[in-house]
């Protein structure tokens, strides 16, 4: 009512409101929750309060993959295996201990499963690629034959009964409906929150492009593992009440695959990595199989359906019913309006202007030692030696250059500097420590920051996004902040108005050009605060007034007490910035000096342009110095 | 200890089946990044087809692998063209599900035309063995195991000594240069999927004769693969060759030994033990990842 008396005297901005995505999508839900909760009160019908209950199981499933897989982009196939693991839990702690209420047990579920997945995920999630998906196939087969075999837990095929329910048949379904609409609103709290914290972030981050959240400080065995446990823990719960409810459970039944198929297809049709999406599937898909189940002969017609829909989703529904109505309403209502992408970008202010975290530094202060000290950096690829012994230092306080030819290994240095790929060997000493050995984000929270020469911003990240994903450091409190907003959010903000792309922070970052996305990771990096800001062609492929501006943000950030490493190979440009200057070349560093002495050093010149380069073949190689 | 060497023999036998599907899936993945969870079902339908050839038209279930493989082929080759094709570019979280899709629809199929009960084919050597001293070998597991390496060896040769074969790794290693150079990856990647089919009809054809079968099975067999590729080491050829070996060992001594109910759990214990020590499988390497960020 608020809302709407506050929107009276402006009548433009208030239809555009309630046609906005966001506001049907809250009315459309405050709606759905309200049947939810009164349905066993106007109905009791038995047929259709046991498909809302069976709703309500594959909502609180699909919900719970929304975060290891919509989130975290890893794909699980033994989602179901959760719900069977929570009705065992109760199925075999309810005959053991026929005194106790029942009830107790579902909690205990959730953490049982939330246990498995710790081990599972400490098994395949460590390491990045298809381990998880397979042994999440294999998990799903294997405690079967487990529920099967270990008959003195388990009773084996026969299965296990638990007690009958002791309360009033009239609403014998009441306590199994409302602590299943208890345990979705849990895990939906849930869900929205970690979409908003840093812990969120880090997972969106990681489905988008692991390498590189590993470099802006996300320790990702850490957070997917976490991930999959938090996507577990209350689909244990509910599948302990779904186990009350059956009151018969044995292995066939709750470790069914179509459990699991249903589940992944409730939260694809729905829509990945939205709120709602896995809900409104699972109450699309439930009723479905009931009708395959009841009126078309199950069995074969039901794995048709399943199959055949997943095809058929995956191929032409790959967003999902939620994300594809969202932006056909956000279509209709942007129409005419001039997007925000050709905006100029900002001229940006002085950062000392717009924050009290930096301010500038007395360069007599700076201690007269070297920052990063790098000996002996090896890597080869099979039997090409791309850095081969390669050893340089960088000054603290200075802006110190990286040039060399093409294929010299430059970018690789930055490579193993920051372990995106891992050494051979060498010694990397950095403010003082060893950071050899260490994973990506460990050197990021040591204070190492570092762009990419191609761009790697997250896509589906909007600008503020991408630049909050940001972990400074490892802490389970850090996680659970809340990123979107506040603090975090100010910080992000007072970067990107920096480097001059306020206006774009919610723009998702695909759409921005080249020359935007170079600014945004820049703003991406120092949000980590690095010491030591490695930029590999910071001036590459964008235009000169931004070249000239990109020189300005360094010799500031500079002037702020940070130490940068450069790659590039715009001469006039690494010239006037840079002092010292390495020169690197066939994986060594070949010279060291200020700009003057590099100009002059012949034998830069020589590696520059080849040691066959002559203007005329019969010219001695003097003449080209 | 005849007894432990018999088991031996016998799990090395199995073991070569097990590689020729293994690595149809490895091959697969390793060129195109497709983890085919319908690997299983494919295998299952050759069987079916070879019970039909030999139940039907009184063709030996072994000769008839000459029939059946290329029709796996072909039906591998139409799957790649309507359904994966399209997706081809996805991340790998679609090619899963895809593929999982595609595996029900495949036992939806095999229930409606072959029913779900348990299916055998039972040849004229199916009780027949072979008795070396003190050892016996069932003739049908002697058979199938030879068969499977003399398949697996002509899709050995194949890969390594033929034009296709480097157009098949040049696509693996680099589909940008390989498209570059003038392969056309869309014919390889079809090629490729049908062969790595064809492989696991084979492989099909072949446990078809060995045990009896039902359209569900197929759960119980993509586990079993994906477990030896991942211990194996995914996209590694010899890799899934060992790593069928080791399980075939592995699954044939748990039945005599530890109880036939454990022998399809056992196995996977030790392939989360491998995950656990050496995450990227016994050959299988770390790829070099900074080239391209795909």
């Amino acid at each position: 009512m608020n809302a709407a008396a506050s929107a009276a005297p402006a009548p433009a901005a208030a239809s555009s409101r309630w046609t906005s995505p966001l506001w049907i999508g809250r009315a459309v839900a405050a709606l759905g929750a309200a049947l939810l909760l009164l349905y066993p009160v106007l109905s009791d019908d038995a047929y259709y309060q046991n498909m809302v209950i069976l709703s309500l199981v594959f909502a609180v499933g699909a919900s719970g993959l929304n975060v290891i897989t919509g989130f975290a982009g890893y794909v699980s196939l033994g989602q179901g295996a959760f719900i069977g693991l929570g009705g065992y839990t109760i199925g075999v702690l309810a005959t053991r201990f026929p005194d106790t209420n029942p009830w107790l047990w579902v909690p205990v579920a959730g953490v049982v499963a939330a246990l498995v997945a710790l081990v599972l995920g400490f098994v395949s999630l460590r390491s990045r690629g298809p381990s998880f998906v397979i042994i999440t196939v294999a998990f799903l087969f294997l405690v079967q034959v487990v529920a099967v075999n270990w008959v003195s837990l388990t009773n084996g095929t026969a299965g296990l009964t638990l007690p009958l329910p002791t309360w009033d048949r009239e609403i014998i379904n009441w306590p199994f409906y409302y602590a299943l609409v208890v345990i979705l609103a849990l895990q939906l709290l849930m869900t929205w929150w970690i979409r908003r914290t840093k812990f969120g972030m880090g997972l969106i981050a990681i489905r988008e492009d692991e390498t590189k959240a590993a470099t802006i400080g996300i320790a990702l065995p850490t957070e997917k593992i976490l991930a999959f446990v938090a996507s577990t823990v209350f689909v244990g719960m509910a599948g302990a009440v779904y186990g009350y409810y059956l009151t018969f459970i044995d292995p066939r039944g709750m470790f069914s695959i179509l459990i699991s198929v249903q589940i992944v297809l409730s939260l694809l049709i729905g829509g990945k990595a939205t709120l709602w999406g896995p809900v409104v599937g699972a109450f699309l898909i439930e009723p479905l199989n009931e009708i395959a189940n009841n009126n078309l002969g199950g069995g074969n017609t039901r794995l048709f359906l399943f199959g055949g829909l997943l095809v058929l989703v995956v191929i032409f529904l790959p967003r999902g019913l939620l994300p594809a109505i969202e932006s056909f309403l956000e279509r209709r209502r942007t129409r005419g309006k001039a997007g925000l992408v050709g905006q100029r970008i900002g001229t940006g202010g002085s950062l000392a202007s717009l924050t009290d975290r930096v301010q500038v530094v007395d360069r007599s202060q700076i201690p007269d030692r070297p920052l990063l000290e790098v000996t002996g950096l090896t890597k080869h690829f099979g039997g090409l030696k791309a850095v081969d012994d390669c050893s340089f230092t960088v000054p603290e306080g200075s802006i110190t250059g990286l040039i060399g030819p093409n294929g010299s290994g430059k970018t690789t240095v930055f490579n193993l500097l920051t372990d995106t790929i891992r050494a051979d060997s060498g010694t990397i000493v950095f403010d003082g420590k060893r950071l050899d050995g260490t994973p990506p984000w460990k050197r990021a929270h040591a204070g190492l920051g570092r762009t990419f020469q191609i761009t790697r911003l997250f896509g589906e990240m909007t600008v503020l996004e991408n630049v909050v994903a940001v972990q400074r450091s490892f802490s389970v409190g850090q996680l659970g902040r809340i990123a979107v907003s506040g603090k975090e959010a100010a910080a992000a903000e007072e970067l990107l108005e920096f480097v001059g792309m306020r206006a774009f922070r919610d723009q998702r970052a695909h759409a921005l050009s080249y020359g935007q996305q170079k600014l945004v990771e820049l703003a991406q990096i120092l949000m980590l605060d690095p010491k030591l800001v490695l930029l590999d062609e910071p001036a590459g492929g964008i235009n000169p007034v931004l070249i000239e501006r990109m020189g300005e943000m360094i010799r500031e950030l500079n002037s702020y007490g940070k130490t940068f490493l450069i790659v590039e190979h715009n001469m006039p440009f690494v010239l006037g910035l840079c002092d010292p200057i390495n020169v690197l070349a066939r994986g060594r560093t070949m010279a060291t000096g200020t700009p003057d002495e590099i100009q002059r050093d012949p034998a830069v010149i020589d590696a520059y342009l080849g040691d066959d380069f002559r203007v005329e073949p019969a010219k001695p190689r003097k003449a080209v110095s | 200890m005849e007894q432990l060497v018999q088991n031996l023999v016998l799990g090395l036998l199995l073991g070569g089946v097990y590689a020729l599907a293994a690595g149809g899936l490895t091959l697969i993945f390793g060129v195109m990044r497709v983890i085919n969870i319908a690997h299983g079902a494919f295998l299952i339908l050759a069987a079916f087809i070879t019970y039909s050839l030999w139940s039907g038209l009184g063709i030996d279930p072994l000769l008839a692998i000459v029939i059946t493989t290329p029709v796996i082929f072909v039906v591998g080759w139409v799957t790649y063209k309507l359904f994966v094709a399209p997706i081809r570019t996805a991340p790998m979280a679609s090619t899963v599900l895809l593929t999982f899709g595609l595996a029900l629809v495949l036992e939806a199929v095999m229930g409606t035309i072959w029913g779900n009960n348990s299916t055998a084919i039972r040849p004229a050597y199916g009780n027949e063995s072979f008795i070396v001293g003190d050892l016996f070998l069932p003739k049908a597991q002697v058979y199938g195991g030879l068969v499977a390496v003399l398949v697996l060896a002509v899709l050995w040769v194949v890969l390594t000594k033929t034009w296709l074969g480097r157009a098949i790794r040049a696509s693996a290693v680099n589909p940008a240069g390989a498209e570059l150079v003038g392969i056309k990856i869309g014919s390889v990647a079809a090629l490729v999927f049908a062969i790595g089919i064809a492989a696991a009809g084979a492989g099909g054809a072949i446990t078809g004769i060995l045990y009896p079968f039902v359209p569900g099975a197929h759960y119980q067999w993509i586990a079993r693969l994906l477990a030896i590729v991942v211990l194996g080491g995914m996209g590694s050829l010899n890799g899934a060759v060992l790593g069928a070996v080791l399980f075939g060992v592995a699954e044939t001594m748990t039945a005599a030994y530890v109880s036939p109910s454990w022998a399809t759990a056992v196995p996977y214990a030790i392939v989360f033990a491998v995950l656990l020590i050496r995450p990227q499988g016994l050959l299988g390497s770390r790829l070099r990842e900074d080239a391209v960020p795909a």
